[in-house]
């Protein structure tokens, strides 16, 4: 999901405690913001942190005037081969800046039919990943390679990885049962950033810094919960919503780190970078924000509501967006389902089908 | 029926002329390089108020709407071949300058155009709906404005990821090289809100200009810096592709529309935030990719944004005073109707249609000026006409606050952050001073 759809579900978690609600509106408290910054905290850690930390045991850098996709793919196989004899092994694809708004692309891409490694040379591209014209390499033999490794893979989906702009994807292969090798994508993304055991240790050390600092607000006859337990609660479910969020999608997260070891797969139910899904995940999110900001206004016997009705509220608001996101959302499954008719994968024809690597969109 | 009669009544036809004057005067105002409407408003009111006798309030109203909406449209043109005048205008500026190397620039700003024109017919449509709903969403947002802005600042800040691309072994080395650029933004945020602190608590601008005190800085932290790039970086514009037809398809200008009205209508409500912030999120929530799209929603947003917040001024009973043209008509409207409201929908829509007819002409004559005339030469003359300009309005105090702005404006073009953290210069005080923190803060920074 984006950035921004963990944000806004982070505040809106953080707008059903009508306590949080009674802060920011009496006592201009920025308590709520305190849900999207925790909202959008493991991405936050991982590509702000955790991917500069991540060492891997190769790493490619290819030369842009000696161009050889053999090297590139033999490097990737040796990763794999490393994993086949110890476990686990990774690799870190670097870009090639030729100029500032000039790149060389290739693409990396996992055959699971033949258990080869494809990699492609690609045309130079801007910034905006648009390529050149006529600057593909003229050479075959340097433009294209593919390498056998002896064990079986498997990756959750088949897609290219497009190595073009700004930082390079990391792939770690892991030795799994029958000997076959898993395929992780970013292996430092949605580890430990991502789990329920970071959330609750530092939910737990904020609850006991509020213990001894936050002192009882106004009015604590009228809460069920005491002001210092709001702050541990707000950053456990504002960074919890993240999680679940993320679940949905194909990557999935590392939920009990560190007693588990591996990411296990997202629900698959759908992309990061679909508009749709994020868009149903803010809107929810606005609705609900709304809605508790308005029944949580304080002294709302003589407040007038903003929401006079709220079935009228929730038909016109929520259920009618609902309705119209639905019908896009299946129609476009439908059309795409319509042109990927062909299941296996073509690693060689050029195709527009990447895998993102790009930080905003994951 | 009523509504019609009173749109068509011949009484109401001078409203048009003076909205047709806007839009013609409006495509001057966005041709002068570096100029934001609402400064040059400012300016144009204390020559309007000098004849005020001569014009009927709904006139000056008339010609604003005229303004307003001719320049959200025409912006774009010299917007995208002279550089932009404000943050607003930044955040479309570097997509669009890499449409303009690649000779389709035009296409660029018809896109625009198109978002522009799609922006003002849904506000149109959802005029009737904004009297349903407005009164309660104010209502519910009311007493949370300021932190409402404190997480619109805290995205802006936490949504900036790290440019680096340092391929060293050190891992000490490539962290810092990424955080290079997030420390960058993340000092010109404090940097432009500190300043925006002192501006506001004690201007240097002479109290008879002190309805432009933010003009020097403006100026300063957004086109002074672009000029200077411009000069610096002495690049030749490409022949620039006059398409006979533009690709789209309604999919494209739905989605379009959509998002850039999302995020224009949240900058037009949000007092602070500018249509820049407004797109960045409505962007990221609707996961936006394609750089057609982004064109065309950008067209939208920042159309929405500078007459929407005109717009909900004239709701009746709502008493929404959202963006610098609310503010500067405010002194001349008494009572607000629903007659107001239908003719402000009605010479919005005239004012669009006129202006979207101007465009394509409007961008041959500036790719005919960038031609004919370097581009160097072309920002000199913009720097030349911008700096007596603001001495003129705001004397020597105006000067010296353009010239620390610039010096901050030009950290994120140095160093490859985000522009938009620049708007801390609004953002963070109004922020603070919402909240009720504002004099602890000016007491630490020993403003008062």
């Amino acid at each position: 999901m984006k950035g921004f759809t963990h944000f806004i579900s982070g505040i809106a978690v953080a707008s059903f405690f009508p306590q949080a609600v009674h802060m920011a509106s009496q006592e201009q408290s920025f308590i709520l913001c305190l849900g999207g910054i925790f909202g959008i905290m493991p991405d936050t850690l991982d590509f702000k942190f955790a991917k500069y930390f991540h060492k891997s045991d190769f790493e490619i850098k290819p030369d842009p005037n000696n161009l050889d996709a053999m090297v590139i793919a033999e490097t990737v196989a040796k990763a794999i081969r490393k994993a086949e004899q110890e476990g686990r092994g990774t690799v870190q694809l670097h870009t090639m800046q030729l100029g500032s708004n000039l790149w060389r692309s290739y693409t990396l891409a996992f055959d699971s039919a033949t258990s080869e490694v494809v990699v492609d040379i690609g045309p130079e591209v801007d910034t905006g990943q648009v390529p050149f014209e006529g600057t593909e390499l003229k050479d075959p033999v340097k433009a294209h390679a593919r390498v056998k490794v002896e064990s079986q893979f498997f990756q959750q989906f088949d897609k290219k990885s497009q190595i073009a702009i700004m930082s390079g994807p990391c792939f770690e292969f892991v030795k799994r049962g029958e000997g076959k090798i898993e395929i992780v994508f970013l292996p430092w993304h949605r580890t430990w950033s991502h789990s329920f055991t970071l959330g609750l240790l530092i939910a737990l050390l904020v609850g006991i810094f509020t213990f001894f600092t936050v002192a009882e607000g106004p009015n604590p006859e009228l809460y069920s919960i005491p002001r210092w337990l709001l702050y541990p609660l707000i950053i456990l479910f504002g960074s919890m919503v993240h999680i679940i969020e993320d679940s949905t999608g194909f990557m999935g997260n590392n939920l009990f780190y560190p007693f588990t070891k591996d990411r296990t797969n997202g629900l698959g139910l759908m992309s990061a970078a679909e508009a749709i899904p994020n868009f149903l995940f803010v809107w929810t999110s606005v609705i609900c924000i709304l809605y508790n900001l308005d029944r949580f206004r304080w002294a709302p016997e003589s407040t007038p509501p903003g929401i006079e009705s709220v079935g009228s509220y929730f038909f016109w608001f929520y259920a009618i967006p609902l309705a119209v996101m639905a019908w896009f959302f299946f129609k476009g499954k439908r059309e795409k389902g319509s042109k990927d008719k062909p299941k296996s994968s073509d690693f060689d024809s050029a195709t527009s089908v990447e895998r993102e690597t790009d930080a905003s969109i994951i | 029926m009523a509504i019609l009669e009173t749109l068509l009544h011949p009484e109401y036809l001078d409203l048009f002329y003076f909205s047709a004057l806007g839009v013609l005067f409006s495509c001057l105002i966005s041709f002068l390089p570096a100029l934001h409407i609402y400064n040059v408003i400012g300016i144009f009111l204390l020559v309007i108020l000098k004849f005020e006798a001569t014009m009927a309030p709904m006139q000056l109203i008339a010609l604003c709407i005229g303004m307003i909406v001719g320049y959200s449209i025409l912006n774009t043109v010299p917007a995208t071949y002279f550089g932009p005048g404000d943050e607003s205008l930044s955040y479309y500026i570097l997509p669009s300058a890499a449409w303009v190397a690649k000779g389709r620039g035009v296409e660029s700003i018809l896109l625009t155009g198109v978002g522009a024109v799609g922006g003002i017919i849904m506000l149109a449509v959802l005029a009737p709906a904004f009297l349903w709903f407005m009164p309660g969403l104010k209502t519910i947002t009311s007493p949370h404005m300021f932190w409402i802005l404190g997480t619109v600042i805290a995205y802006m800040v936490l949504s900036e990821w790290p440019k680096g691309i340092s391929q060293s072994e050190s891992c000490w080395e490539n962290f810092l090289e990424g955080w290079k650029f997030l420390s960058v933004g993340l000092a010109t945020f404090l940097l432009s809100g500190f300043l925006g602190f002192i501006v506001m608590a004690k201007t240097l601008v002479p109290i008879e200009f002190a309805f432009q005190s933010i003009t020097p800085v403006f100026v300063g932290l957004f086109a002074i810096p672009w000029l200077i790039t411009n000069i610096i970086n002495i690049g030749l514009i490409p022949k620039q592709h006059d398409p006979e037809s533009i690709e789209m398809d309604w999919g494209l200008i739905c989605r379009g529309t959509f998002g850039g009205f999302l995020g224009g209508f949240f900058a037009a409500y949000i007092p602070i935030v500018t249509a820049g912030v407004g797109g960045l999120m409505a962007g990221h929530a609707t996961a936006q990719r394609d750089g057609r799209l982004f064109v065309m929603s950008y067209g939208t947003c920042k159309t929405v944004y500078y007459v929407g917040s005109f717009m909900l001024f004239f709701i009746p009973g709502l008493s929404l005073t959202r963006g610098g043209l609310a503010w500067i008509v405010t002194p001349v409207v008494s009572v607000l109707t629903m007659k107001e409201y239908a003719l402000f929908v009605a010479l919005m829509l005239f004012s669009a249609g006129m202006a979207y007819l101007m465009l394509a002409p409007f961008t041959r004559m500036c790719i005919w000026i960038v031609e004919k005339i370097e581009y160097f030469w072309v920002s000199v003359v913009a720097l030349l006409i911008v700096i007596p300009a603001v001495f003129a309005f705001t004397s020597w105090g105006g000067l010296a606050i353009m010239t620390v702005s610039t010096g901050i404006g030009l950290l994120p073009v140095m160093f490859q952050a985000r522009r938009m953290n620049l708007m801390g210069v609004l953002l963070l005080p109004v922020c603070i001073n919402m909240a009720g923190y504002g004099n602890d803060v000016m007491r630490f920074l020993g403003l008062i």
